[in-house]
């Protein structure tokens, strides 16, 4: 649910790195974490495991500047990939105006994919959202990985993107493909709300400054 | 310092529980985390990151007392050395929302949960009864959107012809 003040112009959208285990969600925020600038970012806040399991989520607040006229902020979360954890995804995944579905590029990692791909939706369903409404886009992550070891971006469409929602190759170790993830949820995000079929009512946002 | 809100009917309820309780912070926020008012805060990033947490809190607890108890745990009360901090349930007729402030030897629990249950009938009598959805203008959007991203990125943003531009943040 993107909030949008109107009296301040100010505008504040919820993004969800969803995926399965080990796909690199996490990675994605450390990435954009780095290379944003003190003063345009919050503490990146992890709730993990001792072992830097995501246990609830990663949330990072980012300041994006004005856009159309609008101050707009982004809160970007994770969720944790592992299968037992359903419910926190659920939880995690309420009020989101867009998801960035982390794959694990890796060829023995497929089922995983598919299989976090459903939950993904069957969770969307939960909260009474039709998939096909939600801005989504697909980072196929681990395409540096020696090519024996994954999956093509072909194969990956395939599997994955029935949608035929924008995707990108990543490597989030080293930021490739970070930026341009980011880049295009934000965009259908935006232009979603542009439209004006944001997912629930607008309301507004608040904050310092 | 004055309470900064999302909606101009937040703002007198808010700002009466912080002046009646003398809250050191207060937050109003949308069970997904996004902030609906706030008192005490100064950099809106800050914002975002503790009504990430309490949204989480209130979650859990919520799922916590169905597993233990049959029904969500509607309010939560951590007393440390310093400061408490107060986390309650706001059922409205609308919609619900999430409470949480923070407190010193300035005030008590017992006066913070007085002050709370006031502020949820302010909260209930001050809602509007619908709200407007006006569309954002997307004439500027994906430029202004490929610029910042790219600032904050340290790149250089796209063109309109799809090749690099020198534009900056003013």
């Amino acid at each position: 649910m993107s909030l949008v003040n109107y009296a301040t112009r100010e505008i504040t959208c919820k993004i969800v790195y969803y995926g399965p285990g080990r796909s690199g969600k996490t990675t994605n925020l450390h990435y954009i974490y780095e290379q944003v600038p003190g003063d345009r970012k919050g503490q990146m806040v992890s709730l993990a495991t001792q072992t830097d399991r995501t246990l609830f989520f990663d949330f990072l607040p980012l300041d994006l500047g004005t856009i159309s006229g609008f101050s707009t902020r982004f809160q970007l979360y994770t969720v944790p990939g592992q299968v037992y954890y359903q419910a926190t995804r659920k939880l995690v995944l309420h009020g989101a105006d867009g998801v960035v579905f982390v794959a694990d590029s890796q060829a023995r990692q497929l089922a995983e994919n598919i299989e976090s791909m459903q939950d993904l939706h069957t969770n969307l369903a939960e909260h009474e959202i039709d998939v096909r409404t939600m801005p989504l886009v697909l980072q196929y992550n681990k395409q540096d990985l020696p090519k024996s070891l994954i999956s093509s971006v072909p194969e990956l469409e395939d599997a994955l993107n029935f949608r035929e929602v924008p995707s990108f190759a990543a490597d989030a170790l080293h930021g490739t493909g970070v930026f341009e993830t980011l880049r295009g949820i934000a965009g259908l995000v935006l232009k979603r709300l542009s439209a004006g079929s944001g997912p629930a009512p607008a309301a507004a946002a608040a904050g310092g400054r | 310092m004055r309470t900064h809100v999302a909606e101009p009917w937040i703002e007198a309820p808010l700002q009466t529980f912080v002046d009646d309780a003398h809250a050191l912070f207060a937050l109003l926020l949308h069970p997904n985390g996004q902030v609906m008012g706030q008192f005490g805060f100064t950099r809106a990033v800050d914002v975002m990151a503790a009504c990430a947490l309490a949204a989480a809190i209130h979650a859990s607890a919520g799922e916590l007392g169905k597993e233990l108890d049959g029904k969500p745990f509607r309010e939560m009360y951590h007393a440390g050395r310093d400061r408490q901090i107060f986390i309650g349930d706001v059922p409205t007729t609308r919609e619900r929302f999430v409470f949480l402030t923070v407190f010193d030897s300035e005030s008590s629990l017992g006066l913070v949960r007085i002050y709370f249950q006031e502020l949820c009938e302010l909260l209930e009598h001050a809602q509007p009864t619908t709200t407007s959805q006006t569309p954002i203008s997307g004439t500027s959007l994906e430029h202004d959107l490929n610029r910042n991203l790219a600032i904050l990125f340290g790149r250089a943003p796209l063109g309109a012809d799809g090749g690099e531009s020198s534009l900056s943040l003013s």
